[in-house]
């Protein structure tokens, strides 16, 4: 009976120091690996230039590039936005990204949507939902103009 | 139907617990734990190398930096590193111990020469991994030490310059190199190291444990069981070398020196400690006599390890009526000992010459070849990198726009 005692404390002892040792390597371990999903994202103005030069345009694709912070490494990140002249010195502009996977979408003229090639979706031109599966609109850009440039905000 | 009932109606749990339990030899002791330590440990240590590996990058541009943020910025990084880098120093240790213990109480004679040889392969891959991890951070360590190790082997005879050639992936150390170092180190090495474990254990369990030479032939099977007895041991064993682990990787950094440098001479190339013995015999043997201590004695010395169970067929086991063993392994442990104090305390290189640096002025053509092909750049430890200040020329680029087609 005594014999048996023992058996079962050894038992639970070694389960709970087992679980002890899983624990004390496991959570800095897991934190180790997830850390980068509770590191807050920055956002900073970005120049896509002369505002002139943008001036009456209507949903013009345009790419620009800057530099941020890619773990070790200064990388540089590439963008595409479609660009709109809203009159009174404010702009439209819209993410190419799709608001369903990631996809991008593109302006077509004629049925003056953007299409995204994926999954069929469908945003009017001020970047609502007409078809397809994305939950959300199109994500619109914070834009200002300085000096005579144009900015928009990166997240 | 419960969970334990579902399992054990498609799973031998029953045999499996049976033999867990079966009883160790009567005579046995705390020294008996170092095999599930050693066991404890490539577990950590594959553990904390498969976690590194999602912030490393295997390229001489960005494996210091990598190894840089890891220890810097990332959240448990240095505990992490610490864990692995002074886990493999830890390892050496307890399968060191591990085989003295082994060679002590005579456990490699008939009928476990098996699972001695495969043992002896295990410190082999122990030693691999410390060889092919220290390349990894890319520092002047790393890259010294690599050279020396790799001169090393091109020394054998006949394949020496093949081996050498393999090694590097090329005629020197580079992208290559260190490519292929972190292959071994994590593909490679490990999945071997988990086989021969497997048949380690396998043959461990099968033979049993030989105890101590106390154990007459009756009292082999009257010990206490290996389970929960043995597995207790063991788990409080593991929980104390953790604890000395993690403590030594919270108060003591881990070493990490300037980023390598092929033309930096005035660095003395030192190795691990654990290979300290190796880097002093190599001083004691010169000019056509190099061969021997690069290649004759360390071979020699591994082959008689790998093969000692049928050198020694004797079936003396109390080690004081084993003069032979006693002595060659006495003398091998003190030898080895003296040697890793003496590489520890060499002096470093002190040159007295007023040596004037030049440096070369780099022609346009040298500057494109070095410069690193591709659209990044290093980031300094701890620096804030988030520049939208785009130059002339970028805005420019951000300029061109394209019209969509009508």
């Amino acid at each position: 009976m005594e014999k048996r005692g023992r058996r079962s404390f050894l038992e639970i002892a070694t389960a709970f120091i087992g679980g002890i040792l899983g624990l004390a390597a496991g959570i800095p371990l897991i934190g180790f690996a997830i850390s980068p999903a509770f590191k807050k994202g920055e956002s900073k103005w970005v120049d896509l230039g002369l505002a002139d030069r943008l001036k009456n345009s209507r949903f013009k694709k345009v790419d620009y590039t800057f530099t941020a912070k890619d773990g070790w490494v200064k990388a540089t990140k590439k963008r595409s936005v479609y660009v709109t002249d809203t009159g009174n010195g404010e702009w439209s502009v819209f993410s190419r990204t799709c608001s369903h996977l990631g996809c991008l979408v593109r302006w077509d003229e004629q049925k003056e949507s953007f299409l995204c090639p994926c999954h069929g979706a469908i945003f009017d031109k001020t970047g609502a939902v007409i078809a397809g599966p994305p939950p959300e609109p199109l994500r619109k850009l914070e834009t200002k103009v300085e000096a005579g440039i144009l900015y928009v905000k990166e997240t | 139907m419960t969970i334990k009932q579902f399992l054990n109606e498609r799973l031998p749990l029953g045999e499996f617990s049976a033999h867990l339990r079966k009883p160790l030899p009567k005579h046995i002791n705390l020294l008996f734990s170092l095999g599930s330590l050693a066991m404890f440990l490539l577990l950590l240590q594959a553990a904390t190398g498969a976690f590194l590996a999602f912030y490393y990058s295997p390229s001489p541009e960005h494996a210091h930096n990598a190894v840089t943020y890891i220890s810097t910025e990332v959240p448990f990084g240095a505990f992490v590193r610490g864990l692995h880098h002074w886990g493999a120093s830890a390892m050496v240790i307890i399968v060191v111990l591990h085989l003295l213990r082994v060679v002590l109480y005579s456990s490699y004679k008939a009928p476990r020469e098996l699972t001695w040889i495969f043992g002896v392969l295990l410190l082999l891959i122990v030693l691999g991994f410390g060889f092919t991890g220290y390349l990894l951070p890319w520092d002047e360590k790393a890259y010294w030490a690599t050279v020396v190790g790799v001169e090393i082997a091109s020394t054998a005879p006949g394949l020496g310059d093949f081996v050498a050639k393999v090694m590097r992936g090329g005629a020197e150390i580079g992208a290559v190199t260190l490519s292929r170092f972190y292959a071994l180190h994590t593909i490679w090495l490990p999945w071997l190291a988990f086989g021969l474990v497997g048949v380690h254990l396998f043959f461990v369990r099968y033979y049993g444990s030989s105890g101590t030479p106390k154990n007459t032939p009756e009292e082999m099977k009257t010990g206490k069981p290996f389970y929960p007895h043995q597995v207790f041991e063991d788990v409080v064993g593991m929980l104390i070398l953790f604890v000395i682990l993690a403590a030594v990787a919270i108060f003591v950094p881990v070493p990490l020196e300037d980023v390598a440098d092929p033309t930096n001479a005035d660095y003395d190339p030192r190795p691990e400690w654990y290979f300290l013995f190796l880097f002093q015999l190599l001083k004691y043997f010169q000019g056509p006599f190099e061969i021997i201590g690069t290649f004759v004695i360390p071979t020699v010395g591994m082959l008689l390890l790998l093969f000692l169970p049928f050198l020694d067929r004797s079936e003396r086991v109390v080690l004081w009526k084993r003069p032979i063993a006693l002595t060659v392994t006495s003398v091998s442990v003190i030898a080895i000992v003296v040697l890793t104090i003496l590489g520890g305390a060499s002096k470093k290189l002190e040159t007295t010459d007023a040596a004037v640096q030049e440096t070369s002025q780099p022609t346009e053509q040298i500057q494109e070849a070095t410069t690193p092909d591709t659209e990044t750049e290093e980031v300094e430890a701890g620096e804030d990198v988030f520049d939208f200040q785009l130059t002339e020329e970028e805005i420019e680029g951000a300029k061109e726009v394209e019209e969509e087609p009508q």
